[in-house]
């Protein structure tokens, strides 16, 4: 292997890695159904809600979208036959019934052009996240570094935002993607593609200066 | 081997999953532009990996556990079903504490067979019953005008396309009709007229939610559950003159 072929996957680990992090959380034991899904929202309330944040930038609507999918998922647990239970791939789809729900929710309420507005003036962003005068200079930049990434990740259109949140927040893998959108894989990979294109964008010069910052991090040594 | 290809397939090159993989990374060590490019998409990447992980409140699990039993408990209990005359026959109405859940037209199968049908449709018991005075209100005041108190018509448990293609044929101006195709543009999926034609054919409240009023787009009534020609006196009684077969 290459010396960048070796460094680029060097780098790689600093991304969750996709085939092992999210494991089905329950591979074993019974198929899912309504005597089972106590469980179930234990083993999943945290995944859905930090996607359903991450898809709204609202904890409110986060915590009520994941709410409504969990009973929506046991509605349709109790309507189905032991065989589709036994056949049900449960973790994807749990996506999909998560980012339907964020879907109705954002179409009536229209918050991308909330993060839009908050976008042009990030000053507006910074205030709300600042909790108090006496933080530290350091954790301040990284919060306000962290609302810029928010911000541009919510201005996205909301099939992009699903993609890059799933690939790159999530860590999943194309295939496992294209299941939970219902997409074909190359739709997946040029929305990827396109929804990184538009963060470049509107990230620019911000990014270098983000990784640099961490020092924990050296990108450059990294990639080249 | 172009520079705008090597930006297109940066994901699946970090993936090692990009054909002529090692092609590319060779690009990348003589193209400065190149490096500056990729430097950049990872960091990127990198930069969404840092957004904090934010635990849900403490209180988010026990809410869900709470709506779930409620929701259970309220799936055990059976719907009532009461007889109601009506301008177009009998009408079997059932009804629940939030408000009338199903409406069936007399097929003239028999009472038993009737409430099997409703019991199969909402998937839990029924029972038949007398008419309280809320809900044999609700079937005259639409024979009257037309226009029922939605707040007594429950559609919870539909999906919210199904709940949205419904509240829009509400909407349609009593007397006249729509097409599948205005439904599916109200509602902001224009290209779901068949989708919503299927809701339509499923609205388990005729008449309050005026699924007859949505017809195909060249005006002709297209379909309905209980025919062609129930569906032509309802709008008869709305004062819809032309209707086309």
């Amino acid at each position: 292997m290459s010396a960048l072929a070796q460094n680029l996957g060097d780098y790689r680990l600093t991304v969750p890695a996709p085939s092992t992090a999210h494991a089905p959380a329950r591979p074993a034991g019974p198929p899912p159904g309504p005597e089972n899904f106590e469980g179930i929202v234990d083993d999943y309330q945290r995944r859905l809600y930090g996607f359903a944040l991450r898809m709204t930038g609202n904890r409110e609507d986060a915590e009520e979208i994941v709410q409504d999918a969990f009973v929506r998922a046991y509605r349709a647990l109790a309507k189905m036959d032991p065989q589709q239970r036994a056949e049900l791939r449960l973790q994807p789809w749990l996506y999909t019934i998560t980012l339907n729900v964020t879907r109705n929710r954002l179409r009536s309420k229209r918050p991308t052009n909330v993060a839009l507005d908050a976008l042009a003036d990030p000053d507006a962003l910074l205030n709300e996240t600042q909790e108090g005068p006496d933080q530290p200079e350091a954790i301040v930049d990284r919060a306000a570094d962290m609302v810029l990434v928010e911000g541009a990740l919510l201005s996205l259109p909301m099939h992009l935002r699903a993609a890059a949140t799933l690939r790159f927040i999530e860590g999943r893998s194309h295939p496992e993607i294209a299941e939970i959108l219902n997409q074909p894989i190359g739709t997946v990979k040029s929305h990827v593609h396109r929804a990184v294109r538009i963060l470049r964008r509107i990230l620019g010069p911000q990014v270098g200066r983000i990784v640099h910052a961490d020092d924990t991090k050296e990108i450059s040594d990294a990639v080249l | 081997m172009r520079c705008c290809d090597l930006e297109a397939l940066w994901d699946e090159i970090r993936d090692g999953a990009a054909p002529r993989r090692e092609h590319m990374l060779a690009h990348l060590r003589t193209c400065p532009p190149c490096q500056e490019m990729y430097e950049q998409l990872e960091g990127i990447a990198y930069c969404l990996t840092c957004l904090p992980v934010v635990e849900p409140p403490q209180s988010m699990v026990p809410k869900i556990l709470e709506h779930l039993h409620a929701t259970v408990r309220s799936a055990r209990k059976p719907d009532c079903v009461a007889k109601i005359g009506s301008p177009i026959g009998p009408l079997y109405v059932a009804f629940r504490d939030t408000g009338i859940t199903y409406i069936a037209l007399d097929r003239s199968e028999g009472e038993e067979s009737t409430l099997d049908r409703i019991g199969r449709r909402l998937r839990r018991g029924v029972v038949l019953a007398q008419a309280p005075k809320w809900v044999s209100d609700t079937i005259e005041a639409f024979f009257r005008h037309h226009k029922p108190n939605y707040e007594r018509i429950d559609i919870s448990e539909l999906t919210p396309f199904e709940q949205a293609a419904l509240r829009a044929a509400a909407e349609i101006p009593i007397g006249q009709v729509r097409s599948y195709g205005w439904v599916a543009t109200q509602i902001g999926a224009p290209n779901a007229a068949r989708a919503v034609g299927q809701v339509m054919a499923r609205n388990p409240v005729p008449l309050l939610y005026p699924c007859h009023r949505v017809v195909d787009s060249s005006g002709h009534l297209h379909n309905y559950e209980y025919g062609l020609d129930v569906k032509a006196r309802i709008l008869e009684l709305e004062g819809y003159v032309s209707i086309r077969r």
